[in-house]
This record gives C-alpha cells, structure tokens and sequence, in this order.
C-alpha cells in the first residue's frame, strides 16, 4: 500500500505562524461565530401549518434545491484545500478553508432540515441530470487541474458566484417574514460574508504578482462562470437561458416561497441585483487589470 | 498587503495535482437522488456531538495561566522540539481527512451522508489540534517548521491523502488502517500524555484534543460495524493486507512514536520527549509509549477478530514478534 507508486508530498519546512493578518483574522472569527442548525434555529415559530399547499410546495422546493447547491461546497469546494495544501500555500489559507468546509456542510443540513420541516425535502430534481452530470460548477476538476489557475478559480467560485449569491440573499432577507427561515437566512449569511471576503483578500494580497496570463485566467473564469453557471440557472432556474431540464414548477418555486416570507427571490430581484452585482464586481477587479465584458441576457438585457 | 504565492509551474506540485487529478477522474459520481436522513444513526450522532462540543484553542485553553519561565531553557527547550514534532503528526490530518470526505462524496453519491457530514467538520477539527501545538511550540520558544533530518522525515510524511483517493483501495480498507488503527494509536498516545501531564494547562489541551479524537475513532469502528458484515472475501482481505501494512511500515516506522524512527534520525527528538514527559509538559517517555503501543495493537486485533478478520502478527527488529 503505501509502497506503491503515489506521488510523495514535498512537506517541509511546514510553516503555521499566520501571515496573512486579514485572513488570519477570518479564521480567528469563524472559531467563534460556529452554530448549530438543530439547535440554533427557532424551529418552533416555523408554523408551516399556516401556510397554504402552493407555498409549501415551493418552499420545499426552494430549500432542497438549495440544499443540493450547499452539497457541492462539501463534495467539490473542499479539493481546493487539497491544492493550498499540495502546492504549499501559506497556513492561513488552509486553516481558514478547513472551517469554510465545516461552515457549508452546516449550511446543507441546515437547508435539509428547514425543507424537511417545511414538510418534504426533495433528493433530486424533477427530472434529474444523468450519471456524470452532475449539475456542478465543476470546481473540483478545477483545483485538481494544475493547468487551471488558482487565481482564476479565486475570482470565479470563490469571490463572483459566492457574491451573487449573498447579494440576492442581502437583498430578499427582509423579504423573509418567517422567523425561522429568516433567521437560518441570517445565519447563512454571516458565514458566507466570511467566505467572500477570504476571496477578496486572496486575490487582493496576489494582485501585485498577477501577470497579463493570470489576468486573462480570470477574464475567463469570470466569464465561463457568469455564462455557463449563472445564466445556466445553477443558482436559481428562473436566469437559465435556455429552457433546460427545470419545469415550471421548479422555475416558479423560488417567487412563490419568498413572497410567502419562506424564503427565495423572485425575478424582479434578479433583475435588480444581478446587474449590480456585475458592475460591482468589474469594478472590485479593475485595479488588477481584469476587464469583466458585457453580457447579453435575453430577460436582464445588456447587463 | 502584498503576498508572492508560489506558481503552479512548480513541477512537484504538478506531478502531485496530476495524479490526484487521474484519480478524480476515474470515480462516476452519481449525485441524485441526493439523500440527507440519517442511514447510521449512530454516525449522525457524533456528526450532532461534534457541532455539540466545538472549542477554540486561542478562549477555551487559558493560555493566560500558563508560565513558560517557571521551566529551564533546557525544559523550554524540549518541550518546543516535543511540540513542533506533534505539530507535524497532526498537519497530515487536514488533508487525509479532506480525501476521505471527497472520496466518500465520489463513491456513494446519493448516500452516506451521516459520514460527509462528519467529515466535513473533520479537516477543522484537525486545524484546531495543529493550531494547539504551534502555540505551545511558540510559548516554549519557538515553533520548528523543519524536522531538518531525512529519516524523521520520512518517517513522518506518508501520501495517505491519495492512498484515500484511490479507486483501486476499498474505503473501508483505509478506514480500518487509519481510523481503527492509526487514530487509535494516537487517541492512545494523547490520553498516556494527558495521564502523565502535570501542568493545568497543558492538561486543558490535551484534554481537548482527546475528546475530539475520541471521536474521531468511534466514528471509524462505527463506520466499520455498519460495512463489515456485507464485504465480500476480496474486500475483508484488503480490509486485513491494509491494516497490517499501516502496522509495519507506518506505525513501525516511527509514524507516531519517536524511539520507533531510524536510530541516527532520532536526536534530538526523543530525547525532548523524555524531558518533556518528565516535566510533565505533555509527553510520555519511551517505555510508556511502548506499552500504549502494544496494548493499541492487542485492541485493534480484539476488535477485528470480533468480525473474523485476523490481523497477523508482525516482525519488528526491536519489538520481536508483536
């Protein structure tokens, strides 16, 4: 076994004092801000009895599908541990991403638990992708792609689909009337404001390394991820382009559950918050040189 | 603030991606129908005490009654070279951990969440236990990032990570030699320290990391109860070869125990550890390893001969047959 032929790590010196102060500090909080999704959550105000069966429906629909979305942070996000630790970056990258995993497989069970209690949780789409695809933003291939630059991968997962998706969530949480739901929205958020700004301050301390090749990594990163996720409906079906697998019932589930106060959004927020988010983040990524083209969405127009 | 970071060009971290990127590639990873309830309730449960009992190295241990000039600098000394060694014992964890959770997430697919929920909090447990021996490292003097000795490295750096990656290894192969056997040893080792630590502080700290460990190991015969009766003969067989191999070429080869390393590579570090456990500052000496050693292999035998799975006695030059 451990005599044949894997590929030995090149460990030492193994460094472990901080040297990053600002994501350092990241890990320091998320040690103090850990919750648990049974215990944390007032599931006793839920009162899914107050709701009809059209909004129960959907808020089911919304929590599982979001449950699926958390799932990947826990089968794909955490090869990308593996890469700090392979390619022996700095300690406080691996210690703060070892949290970020704990944080997202909370988040799965916390979105599990509200649709279960929301009355049925749903394993799988309608119609469900086939073996292989897997309905994922792909990042594990990406972090075990030594071709693919982290860099690249900073921008894409780490910093524009995880920005969009608390931009959405800053943005409808009051729309959240259920306490329960709210307060896990709430929850959630707080972890993932975390996770961003890992990303940020990543690329932000690397920027003045970049060279004009890392610089396109990210143009097309961004990009690929915007136009092959996002408008893909990976987040949220109501953006996908083209038709895809969705039905409309899964298409109109997150409407229906936010404007039950059940959480979800609806597509006037997209429309509001999605090409605030593009501008925002051309304009977070412009000092270091990278240029985020316009994008052509047949319902948010030139965004 | 302005980091360099090192470039993917570096070969030896290519060759590495590379070969954990040939490995991701050959598992199908079925993700729906993506099931949450609880399969092993038992599994779910120490995934539930895991969330129960979180701790943090920098609040929960109280550093601030902890005075490292009461001891000599020759103390000081020991104790830093006793610590940095554990340091670099705990690190592999954060990425063997990591594997194991992607393993799982590839090969069961749709099921055996109660495990990737576990080992989703598992990687951070780790990073606490490495965040522990750091700052006693520091507190003595100084963390050593480099064993600086060829032997002790060796010694101590082994590719489990991708061993868990690899399809051709049955996962419950590798749990046996890691959890059952490996983890084992270490919760062993961890509780001798905590029994023959004398300082408050240090007892805190090892008393932390026990009871996380603990754990860790519930979780392996755990996970071992609920899979071993259904293996086939090919599969109890690799359960067997994997342990045994884990016995004598890892854990005889000085993995956890510093008088089980090469002779020349074994100073200054052993001779910390004597000190370090004589001052009660969180180590055990030789002799106490030993039988911690022994005793762990005679349980985990015990353990496996309850699901008819013999695991051979082993040769060592220094122990004879154990």
């Amino acid at each position: 076994m451990m005599r044949q032929a894997y590929v030995s790590e090149q460990r030492y010196p193994l460094p472990l004092a901080p040297a990053m102060p600002d994501v350092w500090e990241l890990w320091r909080r998320a040690k103090t801000l850990e919750w648990d999704p049974q215990t944390d959550i007032p599931w006793e105000d839920l009162h899914p009895e107050r709701y009809s069966a059209e909004q129960l429906l959907a808020a089911q629909m919304y929590w599982s599908r979001r449950t699926w979305g958390e799932y990947g942070a826990i089968s794909e996000s955490p090869a990308l541990l593996l890469r700090f630790c392979l390619e022996r970056r700095l300690p406080d990258l691996q210690f703060f991403f070892t949290m970020r995993t704990m944080e997202e497989g909370r988040h799965a069970e916390a979105s599990w638990l509200m649709a279960e209690r929301l009355g049925r949780y749903f394993p799988q789409p309608q119609n469900p992708p086939t073996a292989g695809a897997v309905g994922t933003h792909g990042v594990r291939r990406m972090a075990f792609d030594p071709d693919t630059s982290l860099e690249g991968i900073f921008a894409s997962l780490v910093c524009a689909a995880e920005e969009i998706l608390i931009d959405v969530f800053k943005a409808t949480v009051h729309k959240a009337t259920n306490p329960a739901v709210r307060r896990l929205m709430e929850l959630i958020l707080r972890d993932e404001v975390r996770h961003i700004a890992f990303g940020w301050q990543c690329l932000d301390a690397w920027a003045p390394s970049f060279t004009p090749d890392t610089v396109r990594n990210i143009e097309a990163a961004v990009t690929t991820m915007i136009e092959n996720v996002e408008f893909r409906g990976y987040r949220n079906l109501w953006l996908a382009i083209e038709g895809g697998s969705a039905t409309p019932a899964e298409i109109d589930a997150d409407r229906i559950s936010c404007e039950a106060g059940l959480g979800g959004n609806t597509p006037e927020d997209e429309m509001m918050v999605f090409p605030e988010f593009l501008r925002k983040i051309r304009k977070r990524m412009a000092p270091w040189g990278v240029n985020i083209p316009m994008f052509d969405h047949p319902r948010l127009g030139k965004v | 603030m302005s980091v360099t970071i090192p470039r993917v060009t570096d070969s030896h971290a290519a060759r590495l991606l590379r070969a954990y990127q040939e490995q991701e590639k050959r598992f199908v990873e079925r993700r729906f129908p993506l099931q949450f309830a609880p399969e092993v309730p038992a599994l779910r449960e120490l995934y539930s005490q895991a969330k129960g009992f979180r701790w943090n190295p920098e609040t929960d241990i109280p550093w601030d009654r902890f005075d490292p000039t009461a001891y000599d600098k020759s103390a000081r000394e020991a104790a830093r070279r006793t610590w940095s060694r554990r340091a670099w014992s705990v690190y592999p964890g954060l990425i063997e951990s990591t594997a194991l959770l992607i393993r799982f997430c590839l090969e069961s697919g749709s099921l055996g969440m109660d495990a990737k929920l576990f080992l989703s909090f598992r990687p951070a447990e780790e990073a606490k236990h490495l965040e522990v021996c750091r700052l006693f490292a520091d507190v003595f003097g100084g963390y050593e990032p480099d064993p600086g000795d060829a032997g002790l490295v060796r010694a101590s750096n082994h590719p489990f990570a991708q061993a868990a990656l690899d399809p051709e290894m049955p996962v419950e192969a590798w749990i046996a030699a890691l959890g059952a056997l490996d983890d084992q040893l270490d919760l062993n080792l961890t509780l001798s320290h905590l029994q023959h630590a004398k300082d408050e502080v240090v007892r805190t700290a090892l008393r932390l990391i026990a009871g996380d460990r603990q754990r860790h190991v519930t979780f392996a015969w755990t996970l071992l109860g609920s899979r071993v009766p259904t293996l086939d003969a090919h599969t109890r067989a690799a359960v067997v070869d994997t342990v045994r191999d884990m016995l004598e070429h890892v854990i005889l080869g000085g993995y956890r125990n510093t008088w089980l390393v090469p002779d020349k590579s074994r100073e200054p570090w052993l001779a910390a550890e004597q000190e370090t456990a004589r001052l009660g500052l969180g180590a055990s000496t030789a002799s106490q390893e030993r039988g911690v050693l022994r005793a762990t292999i005679a349980q985990v035998r015990e353990r496996l001969a309850v699901w008819k799975l013999e695991l051979p006695v082993v040769t060592h030059a220094e122990l004879g047959r154990i």
